[in-house]
């Protein structure tokens, strides 16, 4: 099972349905890769990996099951069971030189701050940084502080869908599709990361195969029930892909044709 | 080549199998099915057996971990065994299963550990063992340690790996071709991907009860669900593997509610493809090899050779 047992250095509650957590661990997975979490007694799940090239690995776990809502009761100083990092993440080293777009909407934008934090480490290595992040409401959005300074320090883009409270980041009420409508974009030398809620996903590929990107500049994140995250167990298959282990990134070409399955 | 015996060796070699590990072997009761044997009279010679021999390395279910004081200390089967009067098919079977368990990339510890303490014996078909057996479609391996064609009251042993000649050095070398079986039941297309649209698979959709018997009874189906067991003080408990299988609906629900294959039709597919298509795209072999048990033993005789051999364009 390989499954080894690390220390939380911290949580936190970044909205009212995700935590946070900073491991100590020797995993070391790229962005776009994941772990699978396990709380005795209760299973496993994946968790997409948040962190990246650190002596500690962080996690955004939306809680909507009961192994999320068992991650979620976890507090500092208590032990985690973990095994991975699995899957083929997003191959940033072959992007050396190019311009980078995020685009990524809800819990989707916690694999995209493991991109963010490897870009920072190597940003003399690539170009233009663009993002666009959705989120339901201003109290939804994810990692509030560093959105903060990666508004200064990227072209970077976010709506929330609706603000019934207050608007701290000021951003546009509305899909994150539209400000990727509006926005022009560089498609010269450029690739775009993709993680969000397959709506989103197919919604934004329509928007940028408009702009003239083509398939194979686009690389999306798929969800899919996993349980081993090791190409064994079946059930993350789609049209003869392991998403566990094919993917969970793909080039946007490879797995088009996927429709219900 | 091989080795030649006759009824009386067998015999002494099956004892001699004894003294290595637990012989498991075809029994016939009701159904055939594959037991601890230590008697030779109770060997079953004829048929296949319904259930094929993955129970051996992959269980129905079984506690892969002990849950003890918030930890998993992890479970091992270490025994000693031997297969004896395993068909082709269902050694072929295992030559699939050891692709995905065996994947040197993340191996299945207790699985290849099993693999490894087992000897597999076979017994060849002289002919099909069922109007269902197609395996002469499907370019079966010669995936065993020891194969045994009984040809006139003489053992032809052929043999297949050097566990597997070690057990025979004392007997006589034969040299003469052995008869393969000839199926009357035929897979005529191996490239189905030219008929994926829905309308192809919908006659057969509409017949299926998803009673899951085609996955649990087929020697490549390994499709598992991983759940947690806790005892009443929630203090001890096992993490349990269990056959799961793309029959059923919830095989891929994901957190937050959505199934992908939400139909019948998109289940039955997936399989039937997965069996013919993908897995050969993958690993240069079929998953199916062409047993027979998904027609023969389906609650609504669904037949998808019969449907494939019949796609038309
Ligand atoms: S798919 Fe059917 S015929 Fe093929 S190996 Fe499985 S049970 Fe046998
Ligand atoms: S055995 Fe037949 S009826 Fe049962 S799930 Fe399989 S295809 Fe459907
Ligand atoms: S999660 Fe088990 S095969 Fe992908």
């Amino acid at each position: 099972m390989n499954l080894k047992k690390y220390k939380i250095l911290s949580t936190s509650k970044e909205t009212a349905d995700d935590v946070f957590l900073r491991i100590e661990t020797d995993i070391n997975p790229q962005p776009g890769q994941f772990v699978q979490v396990s709380i005795p007694g209760i299973g496993e799940a994946p968790i997409s990996t948040a962190s990246c090239d650190e002596n500690f690995l962080d996690l955004n776990i939306r809680v909507v099951g009961n192994v999320t809502k068992a991650i979620g009761n976890l507090k500092k100083n208590d032990y985690i069971h973990l095994r991975g990092p699995y899957g083929r993440g997003y191959p940033l080293v072959d992007f050396k030189g190019k311009n980078i777009v995020l685009i990524g909407g809800g819990c989707g934008v916690a694999p995209l701050r493991g991109v963010i934090k490897y870009l920072e480490k190597h940003r003399k290595d690539y170009d233009e940084i663009t993002m666009f992040f959705g989120f339901r409401t201003p109290q939804d959005v994810l990692f509030k502080d560093e959105v903060a300074v990666w508004m200064k320090k990227y072209n970077f883009n976010m709506s929330v869908d609706k603000s019934p409270e207050d608007n701290p980041f000021f951003c546009p009420v509305g899909f994150v599709t539209q400000i990727l409508d509006q926005t022009k974009i560089e498609t010269k030398n450029t690739e775009v990361l993709l993680c969000g809620p397959p709506i989103m996903m197919d919604k934004c590929v329509e928007i940028l195969k408009k702009k003239k990107f083509k398939d194979s500049q686009l690389w999306v994140s798929l969800e899919r029930h996993m349980k081993c995250g090791v190409g064994k167990c079946g059930h993350c298959m789609a049209h003869g892909f392991y998403v566990c282990k094919d993917g969970p990134v793909f080039r946007y070409d490879e797995v088009k044709d996927i429709t219900d399955e | 080549m091989g080795k030649i015996l006759d009824k009386k060796d067998l015999k002494c070699f099956f004892e001699k199998l004894q003294k290595i590990g637990e012989v498991v072997a075809p029994v016939k009761n009701e159904n055939i099915s594959f037991k601890p044997v230590k008697k030779f009279s109770e060997v079953c010679f004829e048929g296949r057996s319904m259930f094929p021999i993955k129970k051996y390395f992959l269980p129905t279910k079984e506690a892969i971990a002990e849950i003890k004081n918030d930890a998993f200390v992890e479970k091992n089967d270490f025994k000693k065994r031997i297969i004896f009067g395993a068909r082709l098919c269902d050694l072929n079977g295992l030559l699939v299963l050891d692709k995905l368990f065996l994947d040197p990339l993340y191996p299945d510890k207790i699985y290849a550990i099993r693999r490894e303490n087992t000897i597999l014996i076979g017994f060849a078909c002289k002919e099909p063992l069922s109007d269902f057996c197609f395996c002469e479609s499907m370019d079966l391996k010669d995936y065993y340690d020891l194969l045994i064609t009984e040809n006139n009251e003489k053992y032809y042993v052929s043999i297949g790996s050097k566990k597997g000649a070690n057990l025979v050095t004392e007997y006589k070398d034969y040299d003469i071709n052995l008869k393969k079986p000839v199926c009357k039941k035929k897979l005529k297309n191996k490239n189905i991907h030219d008929f994926f649209d829905e309308k192809f698979w919908e006659k057969d959709a509409l017949k299926c009860v998803s009673c899951q018997r085609c996955t649990l009874l087929c020697p490549t189906c390994l499709c598992f669900d991983v759940a947690d067991e806790m005892n009443i003080d929630l203090k001890l408990g096992t993490r349990n593997r269990s056959l799961d299988s793309c029959h059923s609906k919830d095989f891929t629900l994901v957190a937050g509610g959505h199934v992908f294959r939400d139909t019948k039709l998109k289940r039955y597919r997936h399989r039937v493809f997965h069996k013919i298509q993908y897995f050969k795209d993958k690993f240069e072999i079929p998953m199916c090899v062409g047993c027979g048990r998904c027609m023969e033993f389906c609650h609504s005789k669904i037949d998808f050779v019969d449907t494939i051999n019949n796609l038309k364009k």
